[in-house]
């Protein structure tokens, strides 16, 4: 007989290295049209971060996402970075990125100040132009404003800046301290079928609700989630490396069962309204903590269904059957 | 310097001999007219990267339409004139002393250019935290996925079959498997040393056994995960080639270009100004590409032959010898009032560590740190330890031990609600943190969303209205 059921999971996930120093430089370079070039020594692992490194610069510039251009990944030419690890690109990057762009706007608006007569703390980068605060009649397109600091003035638009999260040691005795800067937070929520008579279990829906500060580009936090959701749901019924005398017995995608698209639950996602101050412009991160809470969300909602309590994972069809004749054969 | 087995003009001579040698020849291929792609002058504008203010738009990845249009080049797509190809052979045994390794006949074979050992590696040690992990095996093999030669040949299959002609004598040693039996007296050393526990963990907080002596019910149970590989979809590779200069620039899939020029530095003992680290675009990560693997094997091998020298995983390569998630043992023990107050929690953590420590040190640590939950605890005792297994090396995986503990926390969290009849919302709600409360470490957490998350999820779900 298929029962149904549901569970949910919540957790809390670190941003960046435990306690170690974990820095990211950047650099920004803002060309004479007002167009902009970063250089980063991130690498793009798939999950489109130097978009969001992009959609960063072009904020603090005032310009738009497509007038930045990211150079990534060579140690010939970009500068340090401790890599696309630990969830930390948009908030360790991010920050070394927003603070270097600062830097070159900080020239523009010097440049400014002399085109608009206003002291240059007056000024504010949007909309691809430099406004007086609060009089935004009274601006200059963000290209001549360049144009004039580099070939006028002599002062090109470049600026380099990096940033580390403050931590404080763990006591060695206690562990007390402040191992990271900041943290989310998240809660997933499954539906799941169970055959009680074969073990097998179906995800039918996963309710996906995170918090990653400000979603720098929403629409990559929501693929991260989904495919978070993808490893968790496979970390929780099927993925498992098996052992003969010490040999991997099942190192093919023949044998080592994975999710394929056909596997996977209707997803809703919803990100959680928060801003983080010490992130760029409120974010936080999330790549790995999308993975976390999904496996213990699909082990409750399986207890939900058939009231069995899978202390080992993955909860394959075997192992779940062997749960429900145990629990009858003690009731 | 560079000492060349083979001169590079022999390439064309040697790539024919060895075909002749292998297979009758066959006809040429007849390719199809060769019609050019086309690509629209306009291209498609996406309003979203066109937008201000550049945050909180869902811009398109300009990456997006290079994978869609197939002309993101990773590393398998990459060649360089006189390239060649490597391949390493994996060890026989899960724990063994090599006695010998003869790479003779195999060095002999037509269109192998040279072949490699550990002992030729300048510095052959590396690992993020411990430098426990030899680039090639040259004394003992802790696992099956050690290498113990490299050969370099003109094609990847003449490099596959040369493997099988490489002669490794070994001295098998006795292997441990479990890392609780890993721990007992008389299990043998993996590494040496009086104890094979090489990371541990404890963090404390206010008094548990008061608390559990005072606490209105324990919940007491062990939880234990499973061996799970990343399965990214570009498998490890990298290509080296040391120049003139003695120069070496090397492109590769790994995640943090700016440590594994250290790595590389390091185990090549060369200036950090003679290499070039490029990162390509990578075919999924997770985690598991953050450490250096075939790279300094394949700048010997271009330093000994001169070439360029590529080397692409197979699956049961990254299966094997890539690092993969750390089984957890988990204990726990928790202390609760009949309100469902958490007073108290009590875990004991064995990390299996395989065979070397690599991200070990930060998986014990994030997860001992977030193994209590996200719940306001005043009485926390944590105790963790990563024990070595002559099993595959456990690394970095999305998580850090985050999945494993959250499978235990959250377990018990409804094993709690169960037995004192309260809703699984409930009690979260009723323990979650909140902003300014005080973590397992004692940090003043800011920016706190999980209240806000439980009941979103629970809104967006259903939760209350839902019926089995």
């Amino acid at each position: 007989m298929i029962k149904r059921g549901r569970g949910m999971a919540c957790m809390w996930y670190p941003i960046g290295f435990t306690v170690a120093a974990n820095p990211s430089a950047a650099t920004v370079k803002v060309n004479t049209d007002g167009t902009a070039t970063v250089l980063t020594g991130t690498v793009e692992t798939g999950q489109g971060a130097l978009t969001v490194l992009g959609q960063v610069a072009a904020e603090a510039l005032g310009v738009a996402t497509d007038d930045v251009h990211v150079v990534s990944a060579d140690t010939d030419t970009t500068p340090m970075d401790t890599g696309a690890i630990a969830s930390r690109t948009t908030y360790v990057t991010g920050n070394a990125v927003m603070l270097a762009a600062e830097k070159a706007r900080e020239i523009l608006f010097q440049a400014a100040a002399t085109l608009l007569e206003v002291p240059s703390d007056q000024l504010e980068a949007r909309d691809r132009k430099i406004q007086v605060l609060g009089f935004p009649s009274r601006s200059v397109d963000i290209g001549t404003v360049a144009q004039h600091s580099e070939t006028v003035l002599g002062a090109p638009s470049i600026g380099s800046a990096s940033y580390n999260p403050p931590t404080v040691p763990l006591d060695p005795e206690t562990g007390q301290g402040k191992p990271f800067n900041t943290y989310v937070y998240a809660t997933q929520i499954a539906e799941v079928e169970v055959d009680d008579e074969t073990g097998e279990v179906e995800v039918k829906r996963i309710v996906a609700v995170h918090d990653c500060g400000t979603p720098i580009n929403p629409m990559l936090v929501e693929g991260q989630i989904e495919g978070g959701i993808s490893m968790g749901v496979g970390f929780a019924l099927k993925e498992e490396i098996l052992f003969k005398d010490g040999a991997q017995i099942n190192p093919n995608l023949t044998n080592y069962i994975m999710p394929t698209s056909l596997d996977m639950p209707e997803i809703d996602v919803e990100l959680v309204d928060n801003y983080d101050p010490t992130g760029p412009f409120g974010a936080k991160g999330a790549g790995e903590p999308t993975a976390v809470p999904t496996a213990a969300a699909i082990m409750n909602a399986i207890h939900d269904a058939v009231g069995v309590r899978m202390t080992s994972l993955p909860a394959t069809s075997e192992r779940v059957l062997g749960a429900i004749q145990e629990l009858r054969a003690a009731s | 310097m560079a000492t060349r087995t083979k001169d590079v003009q022999t390439d064309t001579e040697d790539l024919v001999t060895a075909r002749e040698s292998r297979a009758p020849a066959k006809q040429p291929l007849t390719l199809p007219a060769d019609e050019p792609v086309v690509y629209p002058l306009q291209l498609p504008q996406s309003k979203t990267r066109l937008q201000t203010p550049a945050v909180g738009q869902r811009a398109t990845r300009p990456d997006g339409r290079l994978h869609g249009l197939g002309q993101t080049q990773y590393i398998d797509d990459l060649t360089f004139p006189h390239m060649i190809h490597a391949k390493v052979l994996r060890s026989e045994h899960a724990h063994a002393r090599i006695i010998s390794v003869d790479t003779s006949v195999a060095a002999a074979m037509p269109g192998v250019l040279a072949t490699l050992i550990g002992k030729e590696i300048p510095r052959n040690s590396f690992g993020p935290t411990l430098q426990d992990q030899p680039v090639l095996a040259d004394d003992v093999v802790r696992h099956r996925g050690d290498g113990v030669a490299a050969v370099a040949a003109i094609t990847e299959q003449l490099a596959a079959d040369a493997l099988e002609k490489i002669k490794v004598v070994y001295e098998p040693l006795q292997p441990v498997f479990d890392p609780l039996e890993a721990l007992e007296d008389d299990a043998p050393r993996i590494h040496g040393g009086d104890t094979n526990i090489y990371a541990s963990k404890v963090i404390k907080k206010g008094d548990v056994e008061k608390a559990f002596a005072e606490a209105d019910h324990i919940f007491e149970r062990r939880f234990q995960t499973q061996m799970v590989e990343h399965v990214p979809l570009e498998p490890h590779a990298s290509i080296a080639s040391w120049d003139g200069n003695g120069r070496v620039s090397i492109w590769s899939s790994l995640g943090r270009i700016t440590l594994g020029r250290e790595d590389l530095a390091r185990t090549l003992e060369l200036p950090q100004s003679k290499i070039r680290l490029i990162g390509t675009i990578v075919g999924g990560n997770f985690g598991g590409k953050n450490e250096i693997t075939t790279e300094p094997i394949l700048a010997m091998l271009s330093r000994k032959t001169g070439r360029p020298v590529k080397s692409v995983y197979t699956r049961g390569d990254e299966f094997i010898s890539s690092t993969i998630r750390h089984p957890f043992t988990m204990d726990y023990k928790t202390g609760v009032m009949n309100d469902g107050t958490i007073v108290a929690r009590k875990i004991r953590i064995i990390l299996d560590g395989g065979a070397y420590c690599s991200w070990t040190g930060t998986t014990i640590g994030k997860g001992s740190i977030l193994a209590p939950g996200p719940y306001n605890i005043d009485n926390i005792h944590v105790e963790a330890y990563a024990v070595y297994t002559n099993k595959t090396t456990t690394g970095a995986m999305r998580g850090f031990g985050a999945p494993q503990v959250c499978f235990a926390y959250e377990s018990q969290m409804d094993d709690i609600a169960h037995k004192l009849g309260m809703d699984p919302l409930e009690i979260r709600l009723k323990n979650a943190f909140s902003e300014g409360s005080s973590s397992p470490t004692s940090q003043t957490l800011q920016a706190v969303a999980i209240k806000e998350s439980l009941n979103q999820a629970a809104q967006l779900f259903g939760w209350k209205e839902w019926q089995a």
